[in-house]
């Protein structure tokens, strides 16, 4: 069955480099993509309904409540972009953006990148892990210069260069990782991570110290934390909208899990959080202070947006860094809300953008009135990002502060409260403006209103879905969502 | 055997020094199959001793992938790649040449005093090379930043990689095999891709010049 999690996506992108036509690979894409979610519940429910909440197969796939996590966020994300990018795709290629034969380019590439994703979080083994990383990186590397202009291929250099160097830095930690462990560990268990956090107690102590380091530089730079984070914003801003609510909501996630799963570690063989914590919290915190000070100037939506996924990647790590029983709930869950929201910001700016066809915020007025659906849906999951009651993200930020005051970090956890008071105000100050205004008599007259009306209807549909999840989540959990991230939070601790 | 592996890792250093002090890009690629071919070679000392000790083939198979990979198609690959362009200039550095050496001596020092004070560190197999190996790490990345052409930086990038690969192999032996051909064939991607971007630029920016990559910023 976990095999038919990674033969779906190689499947359909083998497809799509064969079909040329593109009403099949839309449905190719499509039912690809509603197959993944399928698989994914089936997995998740023999994960929970296993008395030790893992499931194993092959000696190679291993899931447990942290990896599932992920992985589901993955496929859900992975399944909402694909929906999305059915209209988006023919939206570009009845403007003239993009020529027709380009789009099964698209679709070929898009799998392929969620395959990688899907092998890193099924894997046992952390070498096989950084490949699937990598691979990560050189799949998404032409999605992100796709429109092939100047700017667009500027920022594919830059991620393929930075994101490249950052993970061979991890390479050499988890090299350091293996010689820590070549005595304790047997051959067939080398570099596996449930067998690693086992013999952590036994690891050769300076060595783990020092692999933690390169990890974290390695993995934090996929993941975006400051001052690693360069490559983010130019990436997430020139890549096509779905391939930006991919990156910033899926593949981010992706290299946290590496870095959480090295902390578990790192801190069950140095028998306490003191060093993987006070790394943790200042990445942590100046992500979010680099992220505040880009907001309050930022002049593109696109880019407002990719300095939040930097914010809300450095409150992860902040409460990874804390490692309390609380802040790990906490930062699980901010994670998912994260995802959930940015992707949901993403695809609406994707909307925005083909009907205003500028990224200038000052060049659009109107978005209430102008799209109806997207523009109300925006306007409200900035709110949401911004971390306004009664939505999601506020629940986990709120539990965040409140682990770090816990946990008796009263500085930090106020230098925290006012960062995020003042992204709130950045968010407000920059993006508000886009909502009012807009269709006076005099423009309509002269013909250059832009036309009123949706022009996504499955992407609305999509977006419409995760706005209702994002205002449930904010005051009711389902109980197996509970379980798992109860049961991630467990294996971490080692409970 | 300790010995020839000593030599060839003060060879592979040695040759990370003269790849700093090269000026031209075709200087850049020779110099790259030769440091390759010198780790190459110790790959196959060391596969020979295990094959003859264990019977094991492991790190055999992958000297053989080194050899084909790294001496023979990349470095052919990116001599093509640079044949092809149509805008190119033949020099590419923005320090002096003694002033870059000195730098890589000053970061060689930095790794021996770091890497010595590291409790452990020194109990592997063959652990004085770890102190070369992850100089050749770090004067890859120097060369990165050393470099203002596109190739120059892909060159950087496989200097960075061999110093890696070099590591583990002196280390531990190498990492399992599985590993070890998957990261070669996540590096024969990216340098194929960075390859293809390579003449985009060059296509869309007249020159493979990075500094002109600079329209993205706040």
């Amino acid at each position: 069955m976990i095999l038919l999690l990674l033969l779906i996506p190689g499947l359909s992108a083998a497809l799509f480099f064969l079909c040329r036509n593109n009403k099949i690979n839309h449905i190719i894409n499509v039912s690809a993509a509603s197959l993944l979610l399928l698989c994914g519940a089936w997995l998740t429910g023999q994960v929970i309904h296993s008395p030790e909440m893992e499931y194993r197969s092959l000696g190679f796939f291993y899931m447990d409540p942290l990896g599932i996590i992920v992985l589901d966020i993955v496929l859900f994300i992975g399944f909402a972009t694909g929906i999305y990018s059915v209209s988006y795709l023919e939206n570009e290629i009845q403007e003239g953006v993009l020529p027709k034969t380009r789009c099964r380019l698209y679709y070929g590439l898009f799998y392929l990148f969620l395959f990688t994703m899907i092998l890193a979080l099924t894997v046992e083994n952390m070498g096989i892990f950084w490949i699937a990383i990598e691979a990560t990186t050189l799949a998404s590397a032409f999605l992100v210069g796709f429109h092939n202009d100047k700017h667009a291929l500027e920022a594919a250099w830059k991620y393929v260069i930075i994101c490249s160097v950052g993970i061979a830095i991890a390479l050499l930690g988890i090299i350091l990782l293996h010689l820590s462990s070549i005595d304790a560990l047997s051959e067939g268990q080398q570099l596996d991570f449930p067998a690693l956090f086992a013999k952590a107690a036994v690891l050769k102590k300076p060595i783990v110290r020092l692999s933690f380091l390169f990890i974290l530089i390695g993995f934090g730079t996929k993941a975006g934390l400051a001052p690693m984070h360069t490559w983010l914003p130019d990436a997430h801003s020139q890549a096509p909208s779905p391939i930006s609510a991919l990156l910033s909501g899926v593949l981010l996630n992706s290299a946290m899990y590496g870095i959480m799963r090295t902390v578990a570690i790192v801190n069950r063989c140095e028998g306490g959080s003191q060093y993987t914590g006070r790394l943790l919290i200042g990445a942590g915190l100046l992500s979010v202070l680099t992220a505040a000070v880009f907001i309050l100037t930022q002049k593109d939506y696109k880019r407002l947006l990719a300095y939040s996924s930097i914010e809300h990647m450095g409150i992860v790590a902040l409460a990874v860094g804390v490692f309390t029983p609380l802040s790990l709930f906490a930062g699980l869950f901010h994670m998912i809300n994260h995802s959930l929201t940015k992707s949901m910001l993403f695809l609406s700016a994707g909307t925005i953008l083909q009907k205003f066809h500028t990224k200038k915020v000052q060049k659009i007025k109107g978005l209430l009135r102008t799209l109806p659906v997207t523009g109300p849906v925006f306007f409200l999951g900035l709110f949401a990002i911004a971390g306004v009651p009664p939505f999601s993200v506020f629940a986990s930020e709120l539990s965040v502060i409140l682990a770090l005051f816990d946990a008796k970090y009263l500085y930090i956890g106020g230098v925290l409260a006012v960062l995020l008071a003042g992204i709130f105000a950045g968010i407000a100050a920059t993006l508000f403006p886009m909502i009012a205004g807009g269709g006076t008599e005099e423009e309509e007259e002269e013909g250059e209103a832009i036309p009123v009306g949706e022009i996504n209807k499955g992407g609305t549909a999509v977006i419409l879905m995760l706005f209702c999840i994002i205002c449930i989540g904010g005051f009711f959990l389902p109980d197996s969502v509970i379980l798992l991230m109860e049961g991630a939070r467990d294996l971490m601790l080692g409970l | 055997m300790s010995e020839l592996l000593d030599i060839f890792s003060v060879l592979i250093l040695l040759s990370a020094f003269v790849l700093m002090a090269n000026k031209r890009i075709r200087s850049y690629i020779k110099t790259f199959r030769i440091q390759s071919f010198f780790i190459a070679a110790a790959a196959g000392v060391m596969g020979w001793e295990s094959f003859i000790e264990k019977g094991h083939v492991d790190i055999l198979v992958v000297c053989a992938i080194i050899v084909i990979l790294k001496v023979i198609y990349i470095p052919n690959l990116l001599s093509k790649v640079y044949s092809n362009l149509e805008y190119r200039v033949e020099k590419d550095f923005i320090f002096n040449i003694p002033l870059l050496i000195l730098i890589s001596c000053g970061l060689v020092v930095f790794t021996y005093f770091s890497v010595s004070t590291v409790e452990g560190l020194n109990e592997g197999f063959l652990n004085k090379q770890i102190i070369n190996s992850v100089s050749v790490f770090l004067m890859g990345l120097f060369f990165m930043i050393s470099r203002k052409k596109a190739i120059g930086q892909i060159i950087g990038f496989l200097e960075l990689e061999n110093g890696l690969y070099i590591c583990a192999m002196f280390s531990t032996h190498g990492m399992p095999l599985v590993v070890d051909l998957g990261i070669f064939v996540d590096m024969l991607t990216a340098v194929m891709i960075m390859g293809l971007m390579v003449f985009r630029i060059n296509e869309k920016y007249e020159s493979i010049n990075i500094k002109k990559l600079n329209r993205l910023k706040g």
